[in-house]
């Protein structure tokens, strides 16, 4: 195509006149271009887009849980009874000191993605704050507000805090992150590897996450064990 | 592609341009509501539970 031509085609005078493989390589090309786009597009999505609806919902959950917990009467509803709490509602109030005094999220309840999406999910087939058992919470260590980011940062001796209506549990580290893969789902037994039927003799607590950070192809966990608060 | 959307919106350039703005903004709001956040789950690419 003369020079001469191109111009006369983008006044709009010329039909086009490219051939059709030229066309087709010209249309290949801006396929791969918005393919390119897309997946930027979603990375943004994942480290920014999904922290924005979680941050809402955390400040919802703030509002609806903790407020109706400090004085249920003022708010009008009936104290909160953890164990029925609706998936996806705010189950409990979760803080981890060592990864700063102002890392604080409220739990809701199930790990369905949904819930996730909102915050940490308690396992909703596990104990309890303070329960015989292994209370069970997972959440996401990128995108979605990333609660769990620094997961591998707690150390043996570091505490847990959950909190509830009922009161506060501490629960120290004993186990600091270790590498599983998703199908071990002994990490949130009552009795951790010892099957769902074993009778719990500790109280103890189970936070999983993904690993690595940006995939999830295996999963990480650290648990402790509970050391102050009323034994349920 | 880009250009046979180009040259069907209607008006001067100023007026195309924000047309395209307009149309940019409404695909990645329908993406980043619902195609992406179906991606996400359909393909597990953000699995933190065990299970």
């Amino acid at each position: 195509m003369s020079r001469r031509a191109r111009h006369a085609r983008r006044d709009g005078g010329l039909p086009n006149r490219r051939g059709p493989v030229a066309a087709a390589l010209g249309v290949t090309g801006e396929l791969l271009l918005t393919a390119g786009l897309l997946v930027l597009l979603y990375v943004v999505y994942v480290l920014w887009g999904t922290g924005i609806q979680t941050g809402r919902a955390q400040d919802e959950l703030r509002e609806q849980t903790i407020e109706n917990w400090s004085d249920p009467v003022d708010a009008g509803v009936a104290p909160v009874d953890p164990a029925e709490t609706d998936l996806g509602d705010g189950y409990a109030v979760l803080r981890i000191p060592t990864l700063g005094d102002d890392w604080e999220w409220v739990v809701v309840q199930g790990v369905e993605l949904s819930d996730l999406a909102r915050g940490p999910g308690h396992y909703d087939d596990t104990a309890g704050p303070g329960e015989l058992g292994n209370i069970s919470i997972a959440g996401h260590r990128a995108g979605h507000g990333a609660p769990f980011a620094d997961l591998d940062r707690i150390e043996v001796g570091d505490t847990v805090e959950v909190e509830t209506a009922a009161g506060t549990w501490t629960y120290t580290i004993d186990e600091s992150a270790r590498i599983i893969e998703p199908t071990d789902t002994w990490v949130v037994d009552p009795v951790p590897g010892q099957g769902a039927g074993a009778e719990p003799t500790e109280r103890r607590i189970t936070l999983t996450t993904c690993h690595p950070r940006y995939g999830s192809s295996q999963r990480m966990y650290v648990s402790g064990v509970l050391t102050a608060g009323e034994e349920v | 592609m880009y250009a046979w959307v180009w040259r069907r919106l209607p008006g001067p350039w100023p007026v195309r341009a924000l047309a395209a703005l307009v149309l940019v903004a409404a695909i990645v709001l329908v993406l980043f509501l619902w195609g992406f956040p179906w991606f996400e789950e359909t393909f597990g690419l953000n699995d933190v539970t065990v299970g």
